[in-house]
């Protein structure tokens, strides 16, 4: 980052190539669209070019680039639930599409091999669970799962106390069991039921 | 899970407590003191399996996978970015640079009129003595004689001039 700081062109290259799956998968698992989070990884890849200057040496990139993410999906989400009538776009993330449990059904009734259907389940049903959570509680566990943060960075990146981030993952671990034991004792796939309150105002 | 294990399903602290310990955010002394519950309360080592259980199935989500074309794409609009920030400043900007240069131009004048203004008032003592100098350097002199006449005549006389004066 301190090369890009001196403008070096390659080492920004270097950089999107490091970062952008990474930042792909959070934020596609953040917002529920493919298509959405690239841009908005495009989007956060240009505001740390704008911004390269105001980076301080020393500090975590990593930190520092979620930080952006968390802000600029955020925004996406809050402008996305005000215009709750536009659709992005059709093309939704997760194992099975827009529409997992529509989707399974279809998939059932073909002559898929029995484990490959039991891993299209689980994963439909591990989908279904992460969105079930409010926007914080799936933004603290996708930095802490596929970042492996600290509960330190993780409330850096979303400008929080630990303890609160530890209240905040504490609950999502709690949603996230209620939401996959269902599947893991009958396989019904459901949304979590709220551990707590489930919303932004968990904390 | 049977009622038994009610008293802890309710507590969110244990709760909490095993979620700490997951995440490996518990202190020695508290990693302890977990590890020695976990070993003597089945009830609590079900909860931790059921939370790393879950935990365990977020593995199952996609990871994305973009290759060089999504970076190209990132860096061309960066680029774009980069070019828009060093373009000259836009017709709204001229102007606004314009309306600065005014407003400074107006400020210097508002200053020297303010020089000459304060000048006008308050002269400089200094310049006046300077300005009366050679009258001072000859006071003694001119206290001497009773009017302007008089020096006059003498003048006439030839009193005031220099030997080279006279040499000529």
């Amino acid at each position: 980052m301190l090369r890009v700081q001196e403008g070096e062109a390659a080492a920004f290259t270097e950089l999107v190539l490091r970062y952008q799956n990474r930042l792909i998968t959070i934020l596609d698992h953040l917002v529920g669209n493919r298509q959405t989070a690239e841009d908005l990884a495009q989007d956060v890849f240009v505001r740390v070019f704008k911004a390269r200057e105001r980076y301080q040496p020393g500090a975590k990139f990593s930190t520092w680039l979620f930080t952006i993410a968390n802000h600029v999906a955020s925004n996406a989400l809050r402008s996305q639930s005000r215009r709750p009538e536009i659709n992005l776009d059709a093309r939704e993330s997760g194992p099975l599409g827009a529409n997992p449990m529509e989707n399974l059904a279809i998939e059932k009734s073909g002559q898929m091999p029995t484990r490959q259907l039991d891993s299209v389940e689980l994963k439909s049903a591990v989908h279904v669970a992460l969105q079930s959570l409010s926007e914080r509680q799936r933004m603290a566990v996708l930095l802490s799962k596929f970042e492996e943060m600290s509960y330190a960075d993780i409330a850096e990146t979303m400008q929080l106390s630990q303890p609160a981030v530890k209240s905040l993952l504490s609950r999502a671990r709690l949603n996230l069991k209620s939401a996959l034991e269902p599947y893991w004792q009958n396989g019904e796939i459901t949304a979590a039921k709220a551990n707590g309150t489930v919303g932004d105002d968990d904390l | 899970v049977n009622d038994s294990n009610q008293p802890h399903e309710n507590s969110d602290h244990l709760w909490e407590e095993l979620s700490a310990y997951l995440d490996g955010e518990l202190d020695a002394a508290g990693r302890k003191k977990v590890e020695a519950r976990l070993a003597s309360d089945p009830v609590y080592s079900t909860m931790l399996q059921r939370l790393e259980r879950s935990w365990n199935a977020l593995d199952e989500l996609p990871r994305a996978e973009t290759g060089q074309a999504f970076a190209q794409t990132t860096l061309q609009m960066v680029a774009i970015a980069a070019e828009s920030s060093a373009a000259p400043p836009s017709p709204l900007r001229r102007g606004a640079r314009g309306w600065w240069l005014a407003v400074a131009g107006s400020v210097l004048a508002a200053g020297l009129a303010g020089v000459y203004v304060g000048k006008r008032l308050y002269p400089d003592v200094n310049r006046s003595l300077l300005e009366d100098l050679p009258l001072m350097e000859h006071l003694d002199a001119y206290r001497q004689v009773e009017n302007v006449e008089f020096l006059r005549q003498l003048n006439q006389a030839g009193l005031f001039e220099e030997e080279g004066d006279r040499a000529s």
